[in-house]
């Protein structure tokens, strides 16, 4: 679910609609011209990481394979390496959405059309590889069929480097600058890179997501430091901070600096730290984590009748996070259960101050774990289990945004409460090629099972059915 | 008659690739061998070449010309079975020979990995076969060219301790070709399923 709460309970304290990418995870066929090693060598099946690929990734993407194109000085200095081939990649995904119920049509009686077609859902282009030694990107571009643009979607670039230790141990010690808190993260029980890989962007969805949980992609850029011990402890601590995509000074006409016309604006630096322990036997992988982020944001959303400077009271968001990874990996059967908890301490002086929250204060849980099964890497079966709670907020969950009788993404509880199962099937005829048939149930949306907007529609009544086409060259 | 059977497969073995024979490699080499193997390497053949992975074979204690020699094999592809084209044809592409030597000279250096317990009949069974082969069936010693502690030679690999897994799906390459090679083709053809289990279980088990 995490990918499909973009309308999320921060933005919308100040009335702001995210950059809306769906922002999915990826793997990409570059990697492989990189290194000349099979998908199977860095994943299960796209983009779930293997042990290897997790290394592949701490080490900034900069394994290769192939010949460079070489510049050294007449003392032998290495001034270039680039990589043989240019390590680009293309991605496409093509859907069909079927919610349960339709949706109501936002002016005249009756029914929004249902079985929505998306072709494209998205098409990207990645630059994801090697830049130079001990330097690599992962860039995606994307045009999604939401927006109708083309636009930055996830991005991580490293510098990496290692040290043997004494007794033969690694050390792997890096930097990374990225646009999306979790991103950069090696473990896919964190959200960026966290089941599901993809989802429709033609349902309904939740009010609430905390803030670590996908809702500052491509809003942020940030950066971190990173170790990896003896490939089992990874530490990492970075700061984000706000990089708006599209936003200007209304003086200027310039992209920055901000000022109070741009919504939630971070104040300051928003610190995020990563705590993971791996441990293999076997066949056998256990990742044990805790990560987090401490963001304060500025309302901003300045009008001229109602001018608000980037300064004074702002809304803060605590989040602190555990996750786990097991993973089975043979040659035959595939097995990967992630799971993560996230709590959001939310203090929220200034949205309460205005009236955006009848609050000063909230919280909101969300818990998952999914477990996926693929059958030589060729046919795969997920189950998850989504929730997340919350206090009750008058003011922030109950508003109907769209027009007062429309409902459908308001709470009459006044709560966020959202709950429910996903299940999916995969076939990968190659590895780079992916058909999902997706379904998504909700026991409860938005605070309540049955009549959850007061106007009568029901949780189930969103349960989504998702058919998508995905492949990578 | 056994002996010249295994005189004429041990002549077939030399001739089935290139076994090159290692130098010993600069002080460069080796640090620079042992950098790659422990920020590298060690992700799938476990620290020191002591992998716990049956997918991964364990490299520690090998020899360094048997390693040499399969690395070069892998840089120009001429191993077919499933992993090595998955990973072995990528990760050595780039390998220097100075490099392949550093890297033989570090694993062949390491200790020995301890060895992986098995069943005690199954492993008697194995033994057998391992130290007298299967006369009935033609089956030559493993030991005649593995050695009799399965410690192997530049030539022939050493077995000792290696897990079963992963034997197992050797000489199943063995048995389809993906892994050509004419002797080890011959001899895994001719041993039943049960008959693989015990000398894996065997070998697995030497020094647990």
């Amino acid at each position: 679910m995490n990918r499909q709460h973009r309308g999320s309970t921060q933005l919308a304290l100040a009335g702001l609609a995210i950059i809306a990418f769906a922002g999915t995870a990826r793997a990409v066929p570059s990697f492989a011209r990189q290194t000349g090693m099979a998908c199977e060598a860095c994943h299960t099946v796209f983009p779930q990481l293997t042990h290897f690929g997790r290394m592949f990734k701490a080490n900034g993407y900069t394994l290769d394979n192939l010949k460079p194109v070489r510049g050294v000085t007449a003392t032998r200095d290495e001034m270039l390496a680039l990589t043989g081939l240019p390590p680009i990649s293309l991605m496409v995904q093509a859907s069909e959405t079927w919610l349960a119920r339709p949706l109501p049509d936002s002016l005249a009686a009756g029914s929004a059309q249902n079985g929505s077609v998306a072709f494209p859902q998205q098409i990207s282009l990645f630059y994801a590889g090697k830049i130079a030694p001990q330097l690599g990107a992962f860039i995606q571009i994307t045009y999604g069929n939401d927006t109708g643009t083309i636009g930055i979607d996830n991005a991580d670039v490293r510098y990496a480097n290692s040290l043997v230790l004494p007794q033969d141990r690694s050390l792997i010690y890096g930097i990374t600058i990225n646009n999306n808190p979790t991103v950069q993260d090696l473990w896919n029980s964190t959200p960026a890179f966290g089941f599901p890989f993809a989802s429709t962007n033609a349902s309904v969805s939740p009010l609430a997501a905390t803030a670590i949980d996908g809702t500052f992609g491509q809003d942020v850029a940030g950066i971190g430091a990173y170790a990896f011990w003896n490939e089992s402890l990874y530490a990492e601590f970075g700061a984000y901070r706000s990089a708006k995509q599209g936003a200007t000074n209304p003086i200027t006409g310039a992209a920055a600096p901000l000022d109070g016309t741009t919504s939630n604006v971070v104040n300051g630096v928003a610190p995020y730290y990563r705590l993971a322990w791996e441990q293999a036997w076997g066949r056998h992988s256990l990742e044990l984590g805790v990560y987090g982020m401490d963001i304060k944001l500025y309302p901003g959303g300045s009008t001229p009748d109602a001018p608000v400077a980037l300064t004074g009271p702002y809304n803060r968001f605590r989040d602190l996070a555990q996750d786990l990874q097991y993973q089975y990996l043979s040659d035959e059967h595939q097995v990967t259960v992630a799971a993560t908890r996230i709590h959001e301490q939310m203090h929220l002086d200034a949205s309460f101050a205005s009236g955006a929250s009848a609050n000063a204060g909230n919280d909101l849980t969300t818990l998952r774990i999914d477990g996926t099964w693929y059958w030589r890497r060729k046919l795969g079966l997920t189950a998850a289990l989504f929730s997340t709670t919350g206090s009750a907020d008058a003011a922030l969950y109950s508003a109907d945004p769209v027009a007062p009788g429309i409902g459908v993404v308001n709470s009459a509880t006044n709560k966020p409460d959202t709950s429910g199962w996903m299940a999916e099937v995969n076939y990968v005829p190659w590895l780079n090629v992916k058909l999902s048939l997706q379904y998504t149930a909700f026991s409860k949306f938005n605070g309540g099972g049955g009549n959850y907007d007061g106007l009568g529609r029901s949780a189930s009544d969103n349960n989504t059915a998702y058919a998508l086409l995905w492949f990578a060259y | 008659m056994k002996h010249t059977h295994l005189a004429a497969l041990a002549c077939c073995a030399l001739l089935a690739g290139p076994l090159a024979v290692a130098d010993d490699p600069s002080p460069e080499a080796l640090a620079a061998a042992r950098q790659v193997a422990v920020t590298t390497c060690a992700s799938c053949h476990g620290p020191q070449g002591r992998s716990e992975n049956p997918k991964f074979p364990r490299l520690a204690a090998q020899h360094p010309a048997y390693l040499a020699a399969q690395l070069h094999v892998f840089k120009t592809q001429g191993r077919g079975d499933p992993d090595a084209i998955a990973y072995m044809w990528g990760m050595s592409a780039p390998l220097s020979d100075e490099l392949i030597d550093g890297l033989a000279a570090y694993y062949g250096g390491q200790k020995p990995a301890r060895g992986i317990r098995s069943g005690a009949a199954l492993v008697a069974s194995g033994k057998s076969i391992y130290e007298e082969g299967v006369a009935s069936e033609g089956i030559p010693a493993c030991a005649s060219c593995h050695g009799p502690d399965a410690a192997g030679t530049d030539d022939f690999p050493r077995l000792a301790g290696q897990s079963a897994q992963y034997l197992l799906k050797q000489l199943a390459s063995f048995q389809s070709n993906m892994r050509n090679v004419a002797v080890m083709h011959g001899v895994a053809s001719g041993l039943k399923a049960q008959e693989m289990n015990a000398v894996a279980a065997y070998l697995q088990s030497i020094g647990s």
